[in-house]
């Protein structure tokens, strides 16, 4: 019923109503609305990364999961500007970390400067863990559970990688043929898979090579500088034994003069007659990345520069002995859900967990070769498991921007079988 | 194409009377519908260009109009304030009768086409009441639970009326059936449903459910309707057949369709108003010889167009949101007359624009 004392509200409603009709619609897919700026996308003011350092050896062999991450965190909040306070919550990802890291990171947090209003959960989703975090934030921000959050991803390979990350598996896991395959070392399966699918070492020290090439590239170029923040940490001197404080700034895993040839005298690692050795697998690695998450109203009204935006995820199952296959079956669903066409997309980073099955999935989608991993991979500069859908977004972001192109895909395989893929636009 | 500025009133509806080739109404309010008077303008076509005859005043919003069927100088208006309102337009001033029934905003009156002793509201107060224009308290209230944009008598049979609403549903409700729990529904079609795939061309993907905001009974064929709304898309469908999904889907529109109406000299034309700022002419590929271009692959064929229909025409003069379309029953077939928040009503002449 009409009063007079209600007028206010019900204008309120019929506009809303208006906007309604005129924002839904199932329709609106493709390029062109997804380069549409509305108030209400979900956007990346900062994203960034500690180097990656090399597990065992490298420079932040010493140094903890949880202090990496603070180094991440500290970065983010002076790099953005943001006021720490207005930070709601923080998702990170993370593999190896006992007890999934959850006591640690909220600790970290506290220490990076974030206050205890700032809340904070650890996730993993294996290999994606990383993404997850950032899609979860995302997800948290358009549901209007938080306003702003930070995805993020630590793991220290070298202090927790080893035999621990998995329990015994119980009788009735074995008992079931794909539950039992579920814990499949990798590397075998990843080398059944190569040959069960064709793919000839040639091939893939070829790959890798490349990979080790574009990111020696770039790093002379100075394409990781942006993306990087220089962290400093205490290091032990392994011949010296002695303790000294170094500061970080590049990731040391990069090497110069690698060519397939070189590669290609490489032992294979999981079998005599294999393909898979440690030159063209990704490297085992120590880091950590945040991207901080915001809705772009949010990000206007607080002076945020924004980088980008973030789009769709999908997430898909695949059978756990071919994981590998992963971002070949989640591309073309988030393609799918954005009305993308796969030649629409301008850079697509996909995860080099092995060269083998990266290899497969380039293929398997037919994508353009230069459109993948621009500035190199996980090949050449490492794969900390947690961080890498975190670090994704930063190498992938600073490379759109900086070619003047929009459109990228971000994705990886999972172990135990499965893949996930993101999309995201460069503004 | 003719003009008529309807200065400082948005337009929502325009109808063509069913009794004259050369009167239309037009439903208009102040501040674009948001809060303010509300406006219904009575125009003649004359030589001399369109003119207001008449124009009658209310004090919330209108968002529809409907001539009356049975007395050619009565016309109904849906108001914001939740009235049905009855004007005699050889009268000055006020309306000869009000009901307040409605708890919100009445988006759609319609007229009973047959019977014509009947018409009906439909209201953001999730229901649909029907009215005898002699009696002072609604006859029926058919309930949809959901904001109801639209709602019409079937123009075959005096007792069948349909709806839409923002649930994403097409109700049928036959008053001669029992008034029992069911409240006279006999159908409810979820009009988001994919059309059914064919040999040769994948599925189409789930769609969401969006809200509808107008639909049409098809002249001819009287089992045919077409519904539109948020999502965009243009479909048919035929009571006959409630499972089976859309007969046909027009995509086309950029933004949500606002209006949709059967031609009422062609079985298979169509026309639509968006809040893109168009209007369009359809055909629905029934009619012989009209059917669509074939793609010519057919496993690329895109499965949300079906039906062979397509897009004939269409007219972009509107510089804001189109609101209402309505066809005029005489003369030669493909006149119409159009309306907006441009506050224009423009008369014009659908096959100049037909390809």
């Amino acid at each position: 019923m009409a009063n007079q004392t209600g007028r206010g509200q019900q204008a309120q409603e019929r506009l809303s109503q208006v906007s309604n009709h005129l924002s839904g619609g199932s329709s609106r897919k493709g390029k062109q609305s997804l380069l549409e700026k509305n108030p209400d996308d979900v956007v990346v003011t900062c994203a960034l990364r500690t180097p990656f350092t090399k597990g065992g050896k490298g420079g932040f062999k010493d140094t903890q999961s949880a202090d990496l991450l603070i180094g991440a965190f500290k970065a983010l909040i002076q790099r953005s500007g943001i006021d720490p306070s207005l930070v709601e919550d923080i998702a990170v990802g993370t593999v190896l970390a006992p007890g999934g890291g959850a006591t640690e990171f909220r600790a970290a947090a506290l220490a990076a400067g974030f206050p205890v209003t700032t809340s904070t959960k650890s996730l993993n989703r294996q290999c994606s863990s990383g993404l997850q975090a950032c899609v979860d934030i995302a997800n948290a921000i358009k549901a209007g559970v938080i306003e702003i959050g930070v995805g993020a991803g630590t793991e220290s390979m070298s202090t927790q990688y080893g035999p621990n990350a998995v329990s015994e598996f119980s009788e009735q896991l074995e008992a079931h043929k794909e539950a039992a395959n579920c814990k499949v070392p990798m590397g075998v399966l990843s080398e059944k898979m190569a040959k069960a699918k064709g793919i000839p070492r040639s091939e893939q020290d070829a790959f890798a090579a490349k990979s080790f090439q574009k990111a020696i590239e770039a790093q002379k170029n100075g394409l990781f500088d942006q993306e990087i923040a220089p962290l400093t940490v205490k290091w032990t001197d392994p011949k010296t034994e002695e303790e000294k404080e170094i500061t970080v700034s590049k990731d040391d895993g990069v090497r110069e003069g690698i060519t397939a040839e070189s590669l290609g005298k490489i032992r294979p690692a999981f079998s005599k007659d294999g393909s898979i050795h440690a030159g063209n697998a990704s490297q085992i690695s120590d880091g950590a990345a945040a991207v901080l998450l915001m809705k772009r109203s949010t990000a206007e009204r607080l002076g945020q520069t924004i980088i980008g935006k973030y789009v769709q995820a999908s997430i898909v199952g695949v059978p756990p002995l071919l994981m590998g296959v992963g971002p070949a079956a989640a591309i073309p669903v988030v393609l799918e859900k954005t009305g993308l066409d796969k030649s629409e997309v301008d850079i697509y980073e996909i995860n080099e967990a092995f060269a083998s099955q990266c290899l497969y999935c380039i293929n398997e989608l037919g994508l353009d070769q230069n459109k993948i991993n621009p500035k190199g991979g996980a090949i050449a500069f490492g794969h900390p498991l947690g961080v890498t859908g975190a670090r994704q977004v930063s190498t992938l972001l600073t490379e759109l921007k900086r070619t003047g192109k929009n459109i990228g895909v971000t994705s990886m395989c999972i172990g135990t079988g499965m893949g996930m893929a993101a999309v995201w636009v460069a503004e | 194409m003719l003009e008529y500025r309807t200065q400082g009133y948005n337009g929502y509806s325009v109808k063509y009377s069913p009794f004259f080739d050369s009167r239309i109404a037009v439903a208009a309010s102040a501040n674009f519908g948001l809060v303010g008077n509300g406006r219904v303008y009575v125009l003649g076509l004359t030589p001399g260009g369109i003119v207001a005859d008449k124009f009658f005043d209310t004090q919330d919003s209108l968002f529809d109009v409907a001539w009356s069927e049975s007395h050619e100088n009565q016309l109904l208006t849906a108001g914001g304030d939740g009235s049905v309102k009855l004007f005699d337009i050889s009268l000055s001033e006020f309306p000869v009768q009000s009901w307040q029934e409605h708890a919100r905003e009445v988006f759609a009156v319609h007229w009973n086409l047959v019977a014509k002793d009947t018409f009906l509201s439909s209201s953001w107060d999730g229901t649909i009441k029907i009215w005898n224009p002699t009696a002072s308290a609604s006859l029926a209230t058919l309930p949809t639970h959901s904001c109801t944009y639209s709602a019409a008598f079937s123009p075959h049979s005096p007792s069948i009326l349909s709806s839409v609403s923002s649930d994403s549903h097409l109700r049928i409700f036959d008053l001669r059936t029992p008034a029992s729990a069911s409240n006279h529904l006999t159908l409810n079609m979820p009009i988001h449903t994919p059309p059914k795939p064919r040999m040769g061309a994948a599925a189409s993907v789930g769609v969401p459910p969006s809200e509808a905001l107008t639909h049409d009974w098809n002249k001819y064929r009287d089992t045919i309707l077409a519904t539109a709304g948020v999502d965009r898309l243009i479909r048919t469908f035929d009571i006959r057949a409630p499972n089976a999904g859309p007969i046909a889907v027009l995509p086309g529109h950029e933004y949500a369709v606002r209006r949709v109406t059967w031609s009422p000299h062609l079985s298979d034309i169509l026309l639509s108003a968006s809040y893109d700022m168009t209007c369009r002419v359809w055909t629905d590929g029934s009619a012989m010889g009209v059917g669509g271009l074939k793609q010519e692959n057919m496993v690329q064929q895109d499965p949300m167009v079906f039906g062979g229909g397509r897009e004939m025409g269409r007219m972009g003069r509107h510089t804001e949101f189109a609101t209402g379309v309505d066809w005029c029953l005489f003369g030669a077939e493909g006149w119409c007359a159009s309306t907006g928040w441009d506050e224009r009503v423009l008369v014009w002449d659908c096959r100049a624009i037909m390809q």
